[in-house]
């Protein structure tokens, strides 16, 4: 039923990632953007002020802050501040590294903000492997930190190979903070790319994760877990890529893209600095493209109603094809372990 | 606005609305969920941000349109989009 007013078109997102530095202070071996060193010319205060009046104009609900780590930047408060003030809610993405009492109390008082802190593992080995050493230390005392407050706080987790068996382990750890658990997916985009087959869950593991994870109610998922049962997904009545229909992203130069895993040239969808927010969103031609899209390929496929094709990021980043379904789908899955199967009694 | 004395409903702080071209568009952070309701422009898009009684309703509307819209209203509070004062 809700796809029918999507398909109407939105007069703007629904919320939009907001990749306001690529500087962070940690080098994780999965980061989607290859964060590290700022990007040349990032947007200075006085634009990203001025973004977030366009997007309190544009009626945008919520901004999913993340980078690089958002704290970086000097002027972040000034900015989340700004959002909290026209009532845009806001939910950060951070290592968790850069927050202590004084900062976590501030956030504390705009009753605006959600806080996500990304770990990796439910140990400091699995963690620290990914994400560096000392940080699951770290990251754990700013979700204690947060849970001591009224800030809506998840743990973040990328699924990857070597954390996919501690999962119900983290679920634990996330109860036993006081915070909830929130899995997203793993994507072949930045740093994520270059470690993709040492990184990326076997067709059994994404299988045993969403059996996980389909008893497990309160856990969150990433924006584009399509192939995978969700409750509040299912809640939220879309089972569709939400890219350039119900979100965007906005990366740190200002360049607008429809997420946050296809921030390169052939898919920017215009400039911050040349056109306004509204007339990218109203006029670009990629983000048409992307609300034309259509997964023809998937249309026979009996899961189709549940996923519409899947995630396009995953299918350009490993295909180089937007319309070719999404490779790592649980479909898939299912033949690729029956193949193995038929392949290892062949032999 | 509401007489005193008298229970009013007013959107949830965690919730936001606005106008789309079918009508309002409810989002609740807590999920987050979406609600889509095809009230077209029956109810301008700040109407919930002010406090009122729950038969308070636009002028000008005839009564099966007063009808639909008390029960929106009150699938709205079942559904902790608005919320009872």
């Amino acid at each position: 039923m809700s796809n029918k007013y999507v398909e109407m078109g939105m007069r703007s997102p629904v919320n939009l990632t907001w990749e306001v530095s690529l500087a962070c202070n940690l080098r994780c071996s999965h980061c989607l953007s290859s964060s590290g060193e700022p990007a040349r010319d990032e947007m200075t205060t006085a634009e990203a002020l001025d973004l977030v009046e366009q997007l309190h104009q544009a009626r945008v609900f919520q901004i999913n802050f993340g980078g690089g780590e958002p704290f970086m930047r000097p002027d972040f408060e000034q900015i989340l501040d700004a959002c909290h003030i026209r009532g845009i809610m806001t939910c950060i993405s951070t290592n968790g590294t850069l927050l202590n009492a004084e900062r976590v109390e501030r956030l504390a008082r705009s009753r605006q903000v959600a806080i996500q802190v990304s770990m990796d593992g439910s140990c400091r080995e699995t963690c620290d492997a990914i994400r560096g050493e000392g940080v699951f230390e770290a990251a754990t005392a700013a979700v204690k930190l947060l849970a001591a407050t009224r800030i809506p706080t998840s743990i973040n987790t990328v699924l990857t190979a070597q954390n996919a068996s501690e999962i119900p382990a983290m679920h634990a750890m996330a109860h036993a903070l006081g915070v909830s658990l929130r899995v997203s997916r793993f994507r072949p985009s930045g740093r994520g790319a270059d470690n993709w087959e040492s990184l990326r869950p076997s067709p059994a593991q994404l299988l045993a994760f969403s059996d996980w994870l389909a008893e497990s109610g309160d856990v969150r998922t990433g924006d584009s877990f399509f192939s995978l049962t969700s409750q509040e997904r299912q809640g939220l009545g879309l089972n569709l890529c939400g890219a350039a229909k119900l979100t965007c992203c906005v990366g740190p130069t200002g360049n607008m893209y429809p997420c946050a895993f296809l921030q390169t040239d052939r898919f920017k969808a215009g400039s911050l600095r040349e056109n306004s927010f509204q007339e990218i969103w109203d006029n670009s031609e990629i983000y048409d493209s992307f609300r034309k899209l259509r997964i023809h390929s998937c249309e026979e496929c009996k899961r189709f109603d549940q996923c519409h094709g899947g995630c396009p990021a995953v299918a350009w980043h490993l295909k180089n094809d937007i319309n070719g379904g999404d490779p790592e789908c649980l479909e898939r899955c299912v033949t690729s372990i029956a193949d193995t199967d038929r392949l290892a009694l062949a032999a | 606005m509401a007489a005193a004395g008298v229970s009013t409903t007013q959107l949830h702080p965690a919730c936001r609305v606005r106008q789309e071209g079918f009508g309002l568009l409810f989002y609740d952070s807590r999920g987050p969920r979406l609600l889509f309701a095809a009230t077209g422009n029956l109810l301008p898009q700040d109407y919930f941000e002010t406090a009122r009684s729950r038969d308070e309703l636009p002028e000008g509307l005839s009564d099966s349109q007063k009808q639909t819209l008390k029960k929106f209203v009150d699938q709205l509070l079942q559904k902790g989009f608005l919320r009872e004062q």
